[in-house]
């Protein structure tokens, strides 16, 4: 059980325990307020978040950058699909472990040539994969669909859970909660393996070869070995992301995994927060809710949605909010929480030594 | 092997999470069409349907056969509704299912076919959803309508897979299937040049492979080298190589008829890449990426397209001028719509819907429920403009089956504005060998409650 031991956290692992619980169960909380379509885009902001956890981890504590993630989210899905089309009955616990592991495979294959390469020669060499998953998918109809896609049934909700609605639309109105209930609940077990990673052997081991692999080195740390868990490690979240997010849509198809995708995680991963649990959910609240910004932003300047200035609004407000994060909030929108209660700190202090005078 | 306590712990969390999970499957829903006390969407004032269309991005040309369909409805509401009731329409849009690209679309990246689907049935409580446009987009949410009984009327697309009514009794098609139009477009190669090689370009999914399959059941036979395909999610993130690579291959081979299965906005990629290679085969080109407004370029003239409507500029069809008057009576839908507007085949597509809606609820009388609206659809005559008729019956689904062959009117060194349909229609159902019947237009007249 050594490498199992390598993944779990030292210590507190009651309190960061405690605090996804927490959280996870906020969440669900909030899903029975919500409305069922905001809980339908709740769904979907749980399954990027997972992805953005897992990009989170790759950039934040190893230190590598990859434009490949909404690859191995597509392959992640794909295996999803490939397995609901052919045994839509089986546990969907199977079909997450499934994906997990078939993402963080294709992370492997990706990882070696990776250990080799860093900046912007790995930016590329990942951004090559992420272009080439669409077009292998096109292109392997018999197995994939082609362009058209996958299609497979909607989630499943229980018959206990259905029991807790009534009226004329219980079944619609359960059918969205539980499918964002599922998806936050997988968040949630994801969220918590990745807190204990962040603190655990390979976690500080990561987070040395990011500030200086000379010295990793030095202390005995095998730095291909450390670079290639830190990618197979994004890949599988990114992997088990992508099939929480085609359960949710009932198909996959390769236009849901542009080369953009991969950009707007990036995205999404600095305005929350580089390398922190909080930025990952920042990220997928931002993404999930997204529509709704733009359209009151629409609504509030008047500007025609289908005009082009309307219709690129998305763009736009992602870079506005990407200059402003980088010039005045580097560590996101997680880390400016966090200077905040700093900043307020040393207030108290300057003003507690003014007043000592 | 010693577990620890803090690994105890973690074991523990993956058992309890996998015990939730376990209740959970990717199966249907069992039945639970429970007796419910009235129809959803509808009121004694009012009836809310809706659809889930691009309206903006690649395919936002079609922005306007909704909006259509909405000034149409509109017309009625002013007349007084069907039954007293008015007709809400509420079109969302999913970018052709494409918002995860971001660029060009208002929807947001977490827009999909099926979360405006949910969204129709969660918020605006849809009687049912009427003309959502896409393949891919729509068969991403049959099962689930399915599972709310939720009719899915009228679904923009040729794809036979609308067509399924032991598995999909709430399911409707409405446009001439890829597959029949192949066969009429066989049938027309085949009168008109019987010796010439022809070339296929295809988009990469459903609608380029049925309409190849029905080029190949009426016995047109292309060579491997000259049988093409493009993707359209590649063309979306800037990269055209695929049109490029089939036009120069087809120019090459010097192919002198080229079948065309594409969405207009490739249509315009395709013509434009043979003008700048100086090659001009004659073009045959699916109803789907024809319509003249839509691909805008005078290279489109002399096209060969299949039409289900008569010519957007013939006046003596008793449609198109009750359509204009309907058109420029709805400014919100159509701002700068005046009598020398130029009116396209979207509009008449739009329409066309919209009146089936309206004349099969009108039907089913003062008391309506989604049973008794697929009763009336199934066993009724509906009056459109097309002139191929629209019929539905207890085993068919599809829509219309047929239309006539139809040129792309030259317009000199302007884009073409319309089209010149012959006077034969084309009937035949997708099923492979069925023959091909003749026939004169059918124009239907214009039911007197809606003059």
């Amino acid at each position: 059980m050594k490498w199992f031991r390598s993944i779990v956290a030292q210590e507190r692992t009651t309190a960061r325990l405690t605090g996804v619980l927490a959280v996870t169960i906020l969440t669900l909380a909030i899903t029975f307020v919500l409305p069922p379509v905001a809980d339908s885009q709740l769904a979907g902001g749980a399954a990027i978040s997972i992805v953005i956890l897992g990009l989170s981890w790759l950039v934040g504590w190893s230190g590598q950058i990859s434009l490949g993630n909404s690859g191995f989210m597509a392959v992640g899905a794909y295996a999803t699909g490939i397995w609901a089309v052919h045994h839509g009955s089986t546990p969907l616990i199977f079909t997450f472990f499934l994906a997990t592991v078939i993402g963080a495979i294709s992370g492997l294959i990706i990882a070696i040539p990776s250990t080799r390469l860093s900046g912007p020669y790995l930016a590329g060499m990942t951004l090559a994969f992420s272009a080439a998953i669409s077009p292998i998918a096109q292109n392997y109809t018999s197995v994939t669909g082609g362009e058209g896609g996958l299609f497979f049934n909607t989630l499943t909700t229980p018959h206990w859970f259905l029991g807790l609605f009534s009226g004329q639309n219980a079944t619609i109105n359960a059918n969205a909660q539980w499918t964002a209930d599922l998806a936050v609940v997988v968040a949630g077990v994801a969220f918590f393996f990745m807190a204990n990673l962040f603190h655990s052997h390979t976690g500080r081991a990561m987070r040395l070869v990011r500030d200086n692999d000379v010295a990793a080195e030095l202390v005995g740390i095998n730095l291909p070995r450390t670079r290639t868990v830190a990618f197979v490690v994004s890949a599988a979240f990114a992997g088990l992301g992508g099939s929480v997010y085609v359960l949710i849509n009932a198909t996959v198809n390769p236009s849901a995994f542009p080369l953009t995708l991969s950009i707007t995680l990036l995205t999404l991963m600095v305005l929350g927060g580089i390398g922190t649990l909080s930025g990952a959910v920042i990220g997928g609240i931002i993404y999930a809710f997204s529509t709704n910004l733009i359209s009151h932003l629409n609504s509030l300047t008047g500007i025609n949605p289908t005009s082009n200035l309307g219709a690129n609004m998305q763009g736009i407000i992602f870079g506005v909010l990407l200059i402003l994060t980088m010039l005045f909030a580097p560590h996101g929108i997680a880390g400016l929480g966090r200077r905040l209660r700093f900043f307020v700190k040393s207030v108290r202090r300057v003003a507690s030594v003014s007043t000592g005078e | 092997m010693k577990i620890g306590k803090r690994n105890r712990r973690v074991a523990a969390l993956l058992c309890s999470s996998a015990l939730a999970l376990a209740t959970a499957s990717t199966g249907l829903i069992g039945a639970s069409a429970g007796a419910s006390t009235s129809t959803p969407g509808v009121t004694a004032t009012s009836i809310t349907i809706g659809a889930s269309v691009p309206l903006s991005g690649i395919a936002a040309s079609y922005a306007s056969v909704s909006a259509a369909a909405n000034a149409v409805f509109k017309y009625i509401d002013k007349l007084g509704g069907i039954n007293g009731r008015k007709i809400k329409y509420i079109r969302l849009d999913d970018c052709y299912g494409l918002a995860a690209y971001g660029l060009g679309c208002t929807a947001g990246a977490s827009t999909t076919p099926l979360s405006n689907n949910q969204e129709l049935l969660a918020q605006d409580h849809v009687f049912a959803t009427v003309g959502s446009l896409g393949t891919a987009a729509e068969m991403s949410v049959m099962s689930y309508l399915r599972q709310n009984n939720v009719p899915q009327l009228f679904v923009n697309s040729g794809s036979v897979e609308w067509n399924q009514p032991s598995s999909f009794p709430e399911l409707f098609g409405y446009q001439t299937s890829y597959v029949a139009e192949g066969k009429i477009f066989a049938k027309y190669i085949k009168a008109n040049f019987p010796t010439d090689t022809i070339g296929f370009i295809g988009q990469n999914d459903d609608f380029g492979a049925t309409g190849l399959e029905g080029l190949k059941d009426g016995g047109i036979t292309i060579p491997s080298a000259d049988n093409l395909t493009y993707n359209a999610a590649d063309a979306i993130s800037g990269s055209t190589s695929d049109i490029t690579a089939d036009v120069s291959t087809l120019a090459q081979n010097k192919v002198p008829v080229v079948v065309l299965d594409a969405v207009p906005g490739f249509t315009y990629g395709i013509l434009a890449t043979a003008h700048a290679l100086g090659y001009s085969p004659q073009w045959i080109i699916s109803s789907v990426g024809s319509d003249p407004l839509s691909v805008n370029t005078p290279l489109e003239a002399g096209a060969v397209t299949l039409s289900y409507f008569p010519s957007t500029t013939d006046n003596a069809d008793p449609w198109i001028p009750w359509l204009r008057k309907v058109l420029e009576e709805d400014p919100a839908d159509f701002p700068k719509f005046n009598s020398s507007s130029v009116m396209s085949f979207n509009e008449l597509y739009g329409a066309g819907y919209a009146l089936a809606f309206a004349e099969t609820l009108r039907a089913e009388g003062k008391n309506v429920t989604r049973g008794g609206f697929v009763k009336a659809l199934t066993s009724m005559t509906l009056a459109t403009p097309a002139i191929t008729p629209l019929r539905f019956t207890g085993g068919n689904h599809q829509g219309m089956q047929g239309g006539a062959i139809a040129t792309v009117n030259s317009n000199g060194t302007l884009a073409p504005t319309s089209v010149t349909v012959t006077k034969s229609v084309f009937t035949t159902t997708p099923f492979a060998g069925s023959s091909i019947n003749s026939s004169n237009w059918i124009i239907a007249p214009i039911p007197s409650w809606l003059k």
